[in-house]
């Protein structure tokens, strides 16, 4: 063992970052843990915003935000935890103002709220387009402040398990090489999503999955894999995300024919709907002909080029540099894309798994607060919210607990698996694997979801991962050897999206982002109000089902 | 579209260096980051790099194309491509390679720590709201909190090559992003520490950092900002705050800079004395004028004017400095389309212009 921590968080983003912030303040020995510095980390790369009740813009309070949140998440969200997360938002985002997030302002200088997506009320707090940027810049300065120990550039492989709790954490070393062992009394999973499994995707290359797969394979449930939201506006073909903050500042969704085509799907909100339905209008004006060259149009030339610099800066330049379109002069041709796991690792409202010592957060989690479907803003405030919650209740565990033990055999173990991998000299390389369990994905797994598509996409992934056995890493050396640690996020991923299909068969309904219109095109609240959840037994995905807590809210038609 | 490229390999173990040709095919939208893809993919698997967001914001893939900073994931190929221009890729400068692309960032993250990089609000309680700060006064640390922290400005400093404990260029930038921030309580205090030897008033004002920034943080300004700040506060023990002191002093006086006081003013009085056989030699050859009477400009009352100005409109200090033109370009736009955007006046694949004389 290298060393010993009460409080050791995988994955350094805006979760693990406040996870780590608020275990330190209580008192705990904490250490971060991350494959890559935490200033890298991909809740970076969140542009909108973030959601809470401040009423800068408007009147608002806590039970609106947590209204549209429950009826967002097509009534699949935990209702307990949206409260939760609606009524601690406004001082958490306080706390961010004060640790110095450079958030944009209003006229009478408070933080400003711009509207967002199925939200009643503008009530995403934001910096310009470039908020998670801004997010992850402040907590890494206060992680710095407190000088908490990051182990940066270690990559997370295996959990710990002994005595029936997680004790630490197995990660290859990418600078030095070698497996290092990291004992803890607490260990919080804040690894992010697994975006990576679509070829379209807004996630960056480290969003693998890397936690949710950990946690599976130490036998910890995950719930709603099935729900991977698709963003309504990336660019064609890598994904890259342009923000929903064009739309809330007033941006319109054109089709071909230059119509403003969502007046037939959200007459209401328009362009301000919920991001599962915007992404289906928009496959279906593709699919029926009405596209451009597989996309739509997002225009903002009427915003004029004033307001399009001064609080769309970051979005110009990446319509600028990956679709050579300046967004002043012509509409950027956009397309739905992977964006966000509302599934994860099943937790209580502290972040707590089934099993003890071991905690998540996060997107890498799914506490409920997104259900089937999330609101635009409502991420990075759940990062802050819950990685809060589960840094003070490891820690407090921790401190009253005061063991760590990790016996002999399992770091051998581990060796030992890895000798294996690194020894085979010949095979297939994994980036072929890669391609086509991503492409697949996209193809059977995507927007909308048809039974023989989603079966055929089982026997492909079953494929895949018979291939992935007989891979063989180029790169057989310690240092900086990132062939190997790809190689072991794609084995990761494999894993994911099995699970996916279990999930994606067994909900014989459409709900949020899980659209069947062929064969079940309505929501069924009778039989499916309920989480699905999934568990690794025996190398293979086991279905089970949770209800979903409900505390003041029926589940009604939802229309935007 | 074909692509060729050079690659600068660094062996980890042996130290060695070779650069390597490669060749392949990639898609017309590729960047350079996705042919570094390709290559590891289907070539060799041991090319090591950084990389994640693959959108400019997370500032893992910095290196060098043709001896410039770049970001991997912002550099389109196909204009490469279409002049038949084979770039050399390579490692960031000024930070000890580790392995082929990769350098080891520790040296430029401690730097970033020495600059306490933390907000000092003066209290600790959390208000009970946020506070009151006009979107005027956060726009004066707008270009700062744009920084990616991707090292390339860090890559192209002159002052780091041949002061390696030069704060650089990325550091001071983060001074400022909290100088500037009128939530601190510790501006004094840091401009104080700022002003250390291999501080602020090392920079030698080349401007390739400006130049370089993927992400117009213009760290240039954030130096020549901080530096205003120090005058402003009284701060000025260092000569290069005495020099730029007499520059103002000077051209307000008499519209001329006066060279034969510059070195007294700057450096003091003792070093003045003993560089006085050299500027006997200057004088002799015409090279200076002689200080009595002062020689003042006819139209002297023209730069007295703008210095009253300045004052006038409160620009004391950093709301004084002009920001660099590189960061203008970004944002200019035309009505008749297509924006000027950070157009380098060398780009990948043209020759340089050759120097005259």
């Amino acid at each position: 063992m290298e060393a010993k921590h009460d409080v050791l968080i995988v994955g350094a983003g805006c979760a693990g970052m406040r996870a780590a912030i608020e275990a330190f303040d209580a008192g705990a020995d904490v250490a971060l843990l991350s494959k890559i510095h935490p200033v890298r980390s991909h809740s970076g790369a969140a542009e909108g915003g973030i959601n809470a009740a401040l009423g800068n813009a408007s009147e608002d309070d806590p039970e609106k935000h947590a209204f549209d949140t429950v009826k967002g998440s097509d009534y699949l969200g935990d209702q307990d935890a949206i409260e939760v997360l609606c009524n601690e938002a406004p001082e958490d985002v306080y706390q961010l103002e004060h640790w110095g997030a450079v958030f944009s302002r209003t006229e009478d200088g408070r933080i400003a709220q711009r509207p967002f997506g199925a939200a009643g009320e503008p009530r995403t707090a934001y910096a310009a387009d470039i908020t998670g940027h801004v997010l992850v810049h402040v907590l890494y300065e206060q992680v710095m402040k407190r000088n908490i120990q990051t182990y940066e550039e270690y990559f997370a492989w295996q959990l710990v398990i002994n005595d029936d709790r997680c004790q630490g954490v197995i990660a290859w070393d990418l600078l030095n090489g070698g497996l290092k062992t990291i004992g803890a009394k607490t260990v919080i999973l804040a690894t992010g999503g697994a975006g990576r499994l679509y070829v379209g995707t807004t996630n960056a290359y480290a969003c693998t999955g890397d936690g949710m797969t950990m946690a599976l394979r130490a036998g910890v449930p995950l719930k709603d894999m099935e729900m991977m939201q698709f963003h309504p506006t990336t660019l064609a073909p890598t994904g890259i995300l342009i923000t929903e903050g064009t739309r809330g500042e007033g941006a319109y969704l054109l089709n071909s024919e230059g119509e403003r085509f969502l007046k037939r799907y959200a007459p209401n909100a328009m362009e301000l709907a919920s991001r599962d339905v915007i992404s289906r209008a928009e496959q279906t004006e593709i699919d029926e002909g009405r596209g451009v060259d597989g996309n739509v149009l997002l225009d903002m030339r009427h915003l004029g080029a004033e307001k399009i610099i001064e609080r769309l800066h970051g979005t110009r330049e990446l319509a600028m540099t990956y679709a050579g379109v300046d967004p002043i002069h012509e509409p950027i041709p956009v397309r739905p894309g992977a964006h966000y796991h509302m599934g994860g690792v099943d937790t209580d409202l502290d972040g707590r798994t089934e099993l003890e010592g071991l905690y998540a957060a996060g997107e890498c989690a799914c506490v409920s607060v997104h259900g089937a479907n999330r609101l635009g803003g409502n991420a990075l405030m759940e990062t802050i919210t819950y990685g809060k919650r589960a840094g003070r209740h490891a820690a407090d565990w921790a401190l009253t607990h005061t063991t760590i033990e990790v016996p002999e055999s399992v770091e051998a173990d581990a060796e030992h698996d890895l000798k294996l991998l690194l020894d085979r000299s010949d095979g297939e390389r994994p980036w072929s694997i890669r391609n086509e369990l991503a492409e697949t994905m996209h193809e059977n797994f995507g927007v909308f979801r048809k039974e023989d598509q989603m079966r055929e996409q089982g026997e492909i992934v079953s494929g895949l991962r018979e291939r992935y056995e007989h891979i063989v890493v180029d790169d057989k050396g310690d240092v900086f050897n990132n062939d190997l640690t790809q190689a072991l996020e794609l084995g990761f991923l494999l894993e994911l999206a099995q699970c996916m299909v279990v999930c994606g068969l067994a909900r014989k309904e459409s709900r949020g982002a899980h659209a069947r219109p062929y064969d079940y095109p309505d929501r069924d609240d009778d039989n499916y109000l309920m989480h699905t959840l999934v568990r690794w037994v025996a190398d293979a995905p086991v279905l089970d089902w949770k209800p979903v807590k409900m505390t003041k809210w029926k589940p009604m038609e939802r229309t935007y | 579209m074909e692509v060729k490229l050079k690659i600068w390999r660094y062996d980890a173990y042996s130290g060695d260096r070779e650069l390597r040709d490669y060749e392949l095919e990639a898609p017309e939208w590729a960047c350079l980051l996705d042919v570094l893809d390709l290559i590891k993919d289907q070539q060799d698997g041991t090319l090591a790099y950084r990389k994640s967001c693959r959108m400019m914001i997370c500032g893992s893939c910095g290196m060098r194309m043709d001896g410039r900073a770049i970001l991997a994931c912002k550099e389109r190929m196909k204009p490469i491509v279409d002049r038949g221009h084979v770039p050399v890729i390579s490692a960031m400068g000024n930070m000890p390679i580790v392995k082929d692309l990769v350098v080891d960032m520790d040296p430029f993250w401690s730097k970033i720590r020495r600059m306490k990089p933390w907000l000092e609000p003066g209290y600790d309680e959390v208000l009970e709201r946020e506070r009151i700060v006009s979107q005027q006064q956060m726009n004066a640390i707008q270009k700062e909190a744009l920084c990616i922290m991707c090292g390339c400005c860090v890559s192209e400093c002159n002052s780091m090559e041949s002061d390696p404990e030069f704060f650089g260029p990325a550091a001071l930038a983060k001074g400022f992003r909290f100088v500037g921030d009128t939530r601190d309580q510790a501006s004094i205090e840091r401009l104080e520490d700022y002003n250390d030897e291999h501080g602020i008033w090392d920079c030698t004002r080349c401007y390739f950092c400006n130049e370089r920034c993927p992400k117009g943080v213009d760290p240039r300004d954030a130096i020549a900002k901080l530096g205003a700040e120090s005058v402003k506060e009284g701060i000025d023990r260092d000569m290069g705050a005495k020099h730029a002191k007499w520059f103002v002093k000077s051209a307000e006086t008499t519209g001329w800079l006066r060279e034969t006081e510059l070195v007294p003013k700057t450096q003091g009085i003792v070093a003045a004395v003993k560089q006085t056989k050299f500027a006997i030699g200057l004088a002799k050859k015409g090279k200076v004028p002689p200080p009595i009477p002062p020689h003042v400009a006819a139209d002297v009352g023209e730069s007295r004017a703008l210095r009253q100005l300045v004052r006038e409109q409160g620009r004391e200090g950093a709301q004084g400095i002009i920001q660099g033109e590189r960061g203008l370009a970004r944002i200019e736009h035309t009505d008749a389309g297509g924006a000027r955007r950070d157009a380098p006046e060398v780009t990948p694949g043209e020759e340089p212009p050759k120097a005259e004389g």
